[in-house]
């Protein structure tokens, strides 16, 4: 084991910055659709229950399977992963986001409103503040799913770990087979763990003084 | 009936439009398969007698999965909230945690590579994986069950299984019932990866679909895998309504 990845340190390493870096671009950009969708979607009447049924229902689908529609659309390797694992992402913040928007004091948007603010005052600065804890709790479920996600999505040669998970079991017999698996499904599990560890942190540092308990 | 009328508008939404758009889609590709001109390859991996074949495969390994899941998450998560076993409780959720940020294609090939491919080590992998949304709810829906109401049925005289059958599952249930929900959508899902080490299921389709390159295999593999998935949501929400306690509502 210890000579496995002595003799392919670098190339080790490498494949943990493109899955860790795959996570955290499609997880940025999930987090952004996902406010922009639920700041809509929380703005008009009704359409709440609907944004929850497309997560719900969008998270049903097995990520193999959507990688298998996703493929004739936009060919192998790493845009049907971004597009995956961002798909992926994107559902458990917005399901978060409408519910954390929709937990906010009435009371307190009519104060804000009271005391002049625009619509988008209101939102940049009392509604989103207060619903950030929600917000971050879905970022951290999708980065952890994301990570898995990202793995698979190694199958059609995308980025990342999964891709000594998939070399392992190609060479299934080989003297090689488990030490690539356990480097990639053990990798993984040390990503994971890093990414919720600083998602820990910047919720604190980003969730504001007045309402931390 | 009178149930459903107490559920929120999400709820109605999936419970009514998921059987609906279920079929759709299935008719869709029904009509596709019956009219499509296919190449011999495809032809002969989509027949029907096939495609049943592989859907009872996949089914299979899915209920196998579920059963055993439940039967061993279940008594776990009682055992975890008795006041002796307290003590384990710490240990269990840490061990659970870092166990759900493993990928579940990295246990599968893990586990092939030890104990060999095959269906047996397909059924292991996923009921490790799926045990965890199991007991996570057990445990927390047990523990969210009023202190006052366990303490009035101990003072009505019921022993403490007597609390445990008759007061604290059912009204631990719908909780429970969401993560066996969660378990089983999760398994259909995982299942298809089961391919990989030769235990079948439909995720061959979209295996073969992407080695041979034939976007037709590929794509029906996929639509039947997610819409099993659908399905299997919809009965489990369908389920956890039957079987909510009256009182509960």
């Amino acid at each position: 084991m210890v000579q496995f990845i002595d003799a392919r340190w670098t190339d080790v390493l490498f494949q943990s910055y493109q899955h860790f870096s795959l996570v955290v671009q499609s997880l940025l950009l999930a987090t952004v659709a996902a406010v922009a969708l639920a700041a809509l979607v929380t703005s008009r009447e009704g359409l709440a229950p609907v944004a929850n049924t497309v997560s719900a229902v969008g998270l049903t689908i097995p990520s193999f399977a959507l990688l298998g529609l996703l493929l004739p659309l936009v060919g192998i390797g790493a845009v049907p992963a971004v597009v995956l694992v961002t798909f992926y992402a994107t559902l458990p913040v917005l399901r978060n986001t409408v519910v954390g928007l929709q937990g906010v004091d009435a009371g307190l948007i009519e104060a804000a409103r009271g005391q002049g603010m625009s619509g988008a005052a209101v939102f940049w600065r009392v509604r989103l503040p207060l619903a950030w804890p929600v917000v971050m709790t879905g970022v951290r479920v999708s980065a952890q799913m994301s990570m898995g996600v990202a793995a698979i999505a190694a199958y059609a040669l995308g980025p990342g770990l999964g891709t000594y998970i998939f070399t392992g079991l190609a060479q299934a017999g080989g003297a090689n087979a488990l030490n690539s698996a356990l480097v990639g499904t053990v990798g993984i599990v040390l990503l994971a763990l890093v990414l919720d560890a600083v998602l820990v942190l910047l919720s604190r540092l980003t969730t504001p003084k007045g309402i931390t308990v | 009936m009178r149930r459903l009328s107490t559920l929120s508008r999400e709820d109605k939404l999936l419970i009514q439009g998921l059987p609906a758009f279920v079929v759709l889609v299935l008719a869709a590709w029904v009509i596709w398969r019956l009219t499509a001109d296919l190449g011999d390859v495809e032809a002969r991996l989509l027949t029907w007698s096939n495609i049943l074949e592989l859907t009872w495969q996949h089914l299979q390994i899915v209920l196998i999965c579920t059963v055993l899941v439940l039967a061993l998450a279940v008594p776990c998560g009682v055992l975890l909230t008795r006041s002796r076993a307290a003590f384990l409780s710490p240990l269990v959720t840490g061990i659970a945690n870092a166990g759900q940020a493993a990928p579940v294609i990295g246990v599968i090939v893990l586990l092939a590579l030890v104990l060999g491919f095959g269906l047996w080590t397909a059924v292991l992998a996923l009921t490790l994986y799926a045990f965890l949304p199991v007991l996570a709810n057990t445990v927390a829906g047990l523990r969210g069950v009023d202190r006052g109401t366990v303490e009035a049925a101990r003072g009505m005289g019921m022993s403490p299984t007597q609390v445990l059958m008759r007061v604290e599952l059912p009204v631990a249930m719908p909780v429970i019932m969401a993560g066996a929900r969660t378990a089983l959508v999760l398994l259909v899902g995982a299942a298809a990866f089961a391919t990989f080490i030769d235990a079948g299921g439909l995720g061959l389709l979209v295996q073969t679909g992407i080695i041979m390159f034939r976007y037709s295999i590929l794509v029906s593999g996929a639509i039947l895998v997610a819409l099993l998935a659908l399905l299997v949501e919809w009965a489990g929400r369908v389920m956890e309504l039957l079987l909510r306690p009256r009182g509960l509502v």
